[in-house]
């Protein structure tokens, strides 16, 4: 097979390909990662590059923009390697790390609600420091026996251990002169030897509390007898190349022999890259960790332990998990003790995974009487209803336009993202914020908000979202494909171009918040509440925490409720991992609330179609659900 | 022991429109018609007041139409003549004119603003009944030819259509300014229905200027769909809701006359019988139906349907108050 060398500017990165090879593959190996969002089938349009100079063969027109088409660039999933090959790669073709929702300290202050005090803080992993009696000849029991004895005199009894473990046992006993540690777990009734240490170890006990998010994943290094957090890390998931979102990732896995083993290579690689630097950051061996306690959707966990997912896409919806066994480091190759214990948290249904069980225990809501709303704000909009004597959960699919998929300019929450819009409803002269206040490359959820509420403040947009064409500023005007609103000029903005927001973005946000609002009034509607019968609302995801309540409500997205009610929880499945490791109890009390959470299907029935098309206005065709919006 | 009848009560009643304007009103018709204002579900007296009778319009088409020859067979000498045929539609018992402006769209004769709005008049001055009035359904040629007829027939207080989602605001403006009443349409979908009420009503046309046609689908064609969402508002209308409490208007003529039902000759369908009778009594039914669903302006065809019709309605009009 020839080989050919491909150049990667402006980073001066060159790596040698198979001929054939696709642009985008190269960049991958190189360590560019370019964007997916379709998985590279060339219809997302997203991986634009320019071909300096040298041999490519077009794989096909795909779906490159005529934008793009006009400046000169080709479509990286498209163009086949044919011989040596100079590509520059666009800023904005780039998935670049982005901020990573790892705690608070932004616009809206969060509130930490301490789910663990409610349970005993007695974690499933526990350690135990032993003397045993050295032997004699005529007290000669062999070392395990001996070893099994003084662990049943601690209660430990039927514990199983690993070959692993007793290969090294007669060195580990002698070395530390039969003073031995041992770490434990003990969950499920079953009770498994994790490590035997030499000596009486004082070093702290460790453990992973993660998430695995569609698009971000997160790991908090834990100190497993005094709860803290040590430290934090998170990064972008890595199967971000084979497809933005849950459905694209099935299909992969489903229609590729090596597609599962991909996506699975892609997720472990990505938690053990943040493994790897917590550790290494706190000067620790993997050893270490005895415990790792893993949140993700259904999709991801079935993904991260190699199970197929091919029907949870397909009628009527199956998952192949709900409990998940229990599974050792070795076993998916993380970074962290190899008979360590990976934990994940059971699925409630297809869309509804253990991110959201996890959620929900950090929020508390299955031991308060008041009625909470949980809502997920991402790609799959999941939320759950309930208090503590009874609990209802449903996914609304709210699409990507909340983490910038399928928008224009979107981008997800990393730095130069606009993040807040202020639009003078008599000059139309437009302000805004960026993370990290630097120049803008894109907009987030939060900025199309808030965007698109102050777009209707200043009456340029219509209740249908349509532009006022009347309007007399230069920011408003008409292309050959659309009509669009410049929010940062080309001289303003990072990318050299100017920074837009088309009618057709703003039917992409619409559409979004009304599939959350109507996933909400459904729900309420199917337990026969109104909005005033709910007590709390809390927000979480990545995307939570950029979130301006008074405009969620100005556009529809969240019921018109007292701005008191609503709390932020930023990521609530790292927190509720969290607490998972930290006490059994809650572990246990998660595997119930998950068995006792009644997956409502949106699919079924008209109410949330209509529903539906009706919240696809601003804010609502009903305008009396959202009285405090005068305009 | 005397059993309680339940009769349920309503918080309010469908809006009332008026079409036409007389003399002192600053038109030229010799009365005007006023149609809504039901306080009740369809014909239920003894709940509430039914206080307009529906109306019926007959269709007359400013180019020569290609209908069958059953329902141009009434019109026969006046097809080429739309003020001849509005007067024979009166005679026929026409409550009001329904002028369709096929000849404008731009694939057929593609007829100018002007001469529209010179055939709009030329009806105006035959009969003294009510107009309304339909563009051929191309966005671009309707806003300027709807906008043209608004403009000359100014004080007429003609009702002018259609105003859909994605082209509404010409045409309202026009209705504001020239103050006529506007017919908004939605495809079967009571949310979009509201939605439009509400964007047209932004623009400062006033509620008691709209009516709305909700699309229907003739009987065998999808009239369940079209039963239900008239249904659903007329519903709200009653529950205060006053985004959806606007007369209902329904193109039965046009959905009835184009099923296989209405054209299928009898040597072809011998099992089926006469044409004739076959096509008026789809209209009738159609239209029949529909006034059970609250509608109160029905735009129709043959003149035997329409006598039918009109026969039933009155005999519906008879309170059945208790």
């Amino acid at each position: 097979m020839a080989k050919h060398t491909v150049r990667f500017l402006p980073n001066d990165i060159t790596v040698d390909v198979d001929r054939g090879t696709t642009l985008l593959e190269a960049a991958s190996s190189a360590g560019i990662e370019l964007k997916s969002t379709c998985g590279g089938d060339g219809s997302c349009g997203r991986c634009t590059v320019l071909i300096k100079d040298g041999l490519v063969e077009s794989l096909g027109q795909g779906n490159l923009s005529k934008r793009s088409k006009d400046q000169g660039l080709s479509l990286a999933c498209k163009s086949a390697v044919a011989g040596n090959t100079t590509v520059v790669v666009p800023k904005d073709s780039i998935l670049q790390s982005h901020q990573i929702l790892l705690d608070e300290k932004n616009l809206l202050s969060e509130v930490s609600i301490d789910a663990l005090r409610n349970y005993k803080k007695d974690s499933f992993i526990k350690r135990y420091y032993l003397t045993l009696e050295e032997p004699t000849l005529t007290e000669n029991a062999p070392d395990l026996a001996r070893l099994m004895a003084e662990l049943r005199k601690n209660g430990v009894n039927n514990a199983h251990i690993a070959l692993e473990n007793v290969k090294n046992l007669a060195s580990v006993l002698r070395d530390g002169n039969w003073r031995v540690t041992v770490t434990t777990s003990d969950l499920h009734d079953f009770i498994s030897i994790i490590s035997i240490e030499a000596g009486h170890v004082t070093k702290p006990l460790y453990g992973f509390a993660i998430d695995i998010g569609t698009t971000t994943v997160v790991v908090n290094l834990v100190e497993i007898e005094t709860g803290q957090i040590i430290d934090s890390q998170g990064t972008y998931n890595k199967q971000a190349r084979y497809g933005d979102d849950v459905i694209t990732r099935i299909v992969h896995a489903s229609d590729y022999d090596i597609g599962l083993s991909e996506l699975q290579q892609a997720v472990v690689s990505t938690v053990n890259e943040l493994a790897n630097k917590l550790v290494v950051k706190n000067q620790l061996v993997p050893e270490d960790i005895k415990a790792a306690i893993v949140a993700g959707n259904t999709t991801m966990t079935q993904l991260f332990l190699g199970i197929n997912p091919k029907y949870i896409r397909l009628e009527p919806y199956i998952s192949t998990i709900a409990q998940v066994p229990l599974v050792k480091g070795s076993e998916l190759g993380l970074v962290m003790h190899p008979e360590g214990i990976i934990y994940n948290f059971a699925a409630v249904a297809s869309y509804v995974g253990g991110d959201i069980v996890s959620g929900v225990l950090a929020t508390n809501m299955a031991k308060e009487e008041s009625i909470v709303l949980f809502i997920d704000i991402g790609t799959n909009g999941e939320m759950v209803l309930g208090n503590q004597d009874w609990l209802v959960t449903c996914a609304c699919s709210a699409g990507p336009a909340f983490e910038g998929g399928g928008i224009t300019h979107g981008t997800r929450a990393m730095t130069g993202a606009i993040e807040r819009v202020f639009i003078d409803s008599q000059s139309y002269e437009v302000k805004f914020k960026t993370i990290g206040s630097g120049k803008p490359i894109g907009i987030c959820g939060s900025g199309l908000i808030d965007g698109l509420a102050k777009l209707r403040n200043a009456g340029i947009i219509d209740r249908s979202g349509k532009f006022n064409q009347s309007v007399q500023t230069t920011r408003l005007r008409r292309t050959e494909e659309d009509w669009e609103f410049v929010l940062a000029w080309a001289h303003e903005s990072e990318l050299e171009k100017d920074i837009v927001l088309t009618e057709s973005d703003i039917k992409n946000i619409i559409r979004a918040k009304g599939a959350i609002y109507s996933a909400i009034r459904t729900m309420l509607k199917m337990m026969e509440l109104d909005g005033f019968a709910i007590d709390k609302i809390v927000i979480a995801g990545g995307f939570g925490n950029y979130l301006n309540i008074g405009d969620s409500i100005q556009i529809g997205l969240l019921p018109d409720l007292p701005i008191e009610k609503y709390i932020f929880l930023g990521n609530s499945s790292v927190k509720g991992s969290r607490i998972a490791l930290l006490s059994k109890e809650a572990l246990l009390e998660a595997e119930e609330i998950g068995r006792k959470m009644t997956y409502l299907e949106l699919s079924v029935g008209n109410t949330f179609m209509d529903e539906f098309v009706s919240a696809l206005f601003l804010p609502h065709t009903d305008l009396s659900q959202f009285p405090s919006v005068t305009q | 022991m005397a059993v309680n009848i339940i009769k349920d009560r309503y918080a309010s009643n469908v809006g009332e429109v008026v079409l036409g304007a007389t003399k002192d009103q600053g038109g030229t018709r010799s009365h005007t018609l006023t149609v809504g204002g039901d306080a009740t579900l369809p014909y239920l007296h003894f709940e509430g007041e039914v206080k307009n009778k529906p109306i019926i319009a007959l269709e007359v088409v400013d180019v020569v139409p290609d209908w069958n020859q059953v329902v141009k067979g009434p019109y026969a000498d006046v097809l080429d003549n739309p003020a001849e045929w509005a007067k024979k539609c009166v005679e026929y018992g026409a409550d009001a004119i329904y002028l369709k402006l096929d000849g404008a769209h731009p694939d057929r004769a593609n007829r100018s603003a002007e001469e529209c709005v010179a055939t709009v008049k030329s009806i105006l001055e035959a009969v003294g009944v009510p107009l309304i009035v339909n563009g051929c359904g191309v966005a671009e040629k309707d806003n300027e030819v709807l906008t043209a007829i608004a403009d000359a027939a100014a004080g007429e207080n003609l009702l002018i259509g259609l105003a859909e989602e994605d082209n509404y605001k010409s045409l309202t403006a026009a209705c504001m300014v020239h103050k006529h009443s506007i017919i908004a349409r939605s495809p079967l979908d009571i949310n979009i229905c509201k939605q439009l009420n509400i964007l047209i009503n932004e623009m400062n046309l006033p509620l008691n200027r709209i009516v709305i046609d909700p699309m229907i689908g003739s009987l065998g064609y999808g009239i369940e769909y079209a039963y239900s969402i008239m249904e659903r508002a007329r519903l709200g209308s009653l529950q205060n809701d006053k985004m959806l409490a606007m007369p209902m208007i329904c193109t039965v003529g046009y959905e009835t006359w184009r099923s296989k039902e209405s054209n299928a000759s009898e040597a072809d369908f011998p099992s089926w019988g006469d044409q004739e009778v076959r096509g008026i009594g789809w209209e009738a039914m159609t239209a029949a139906a529909l006034i059970q669903a609250g509608a109160s302006i029905l735009l129709m065809r043959h003149p035997e349907a329409l006598k039918k019709v009109k026969k039933n309605i009155d005999e519906l009009m008879v309170s059945n108050q208790y």
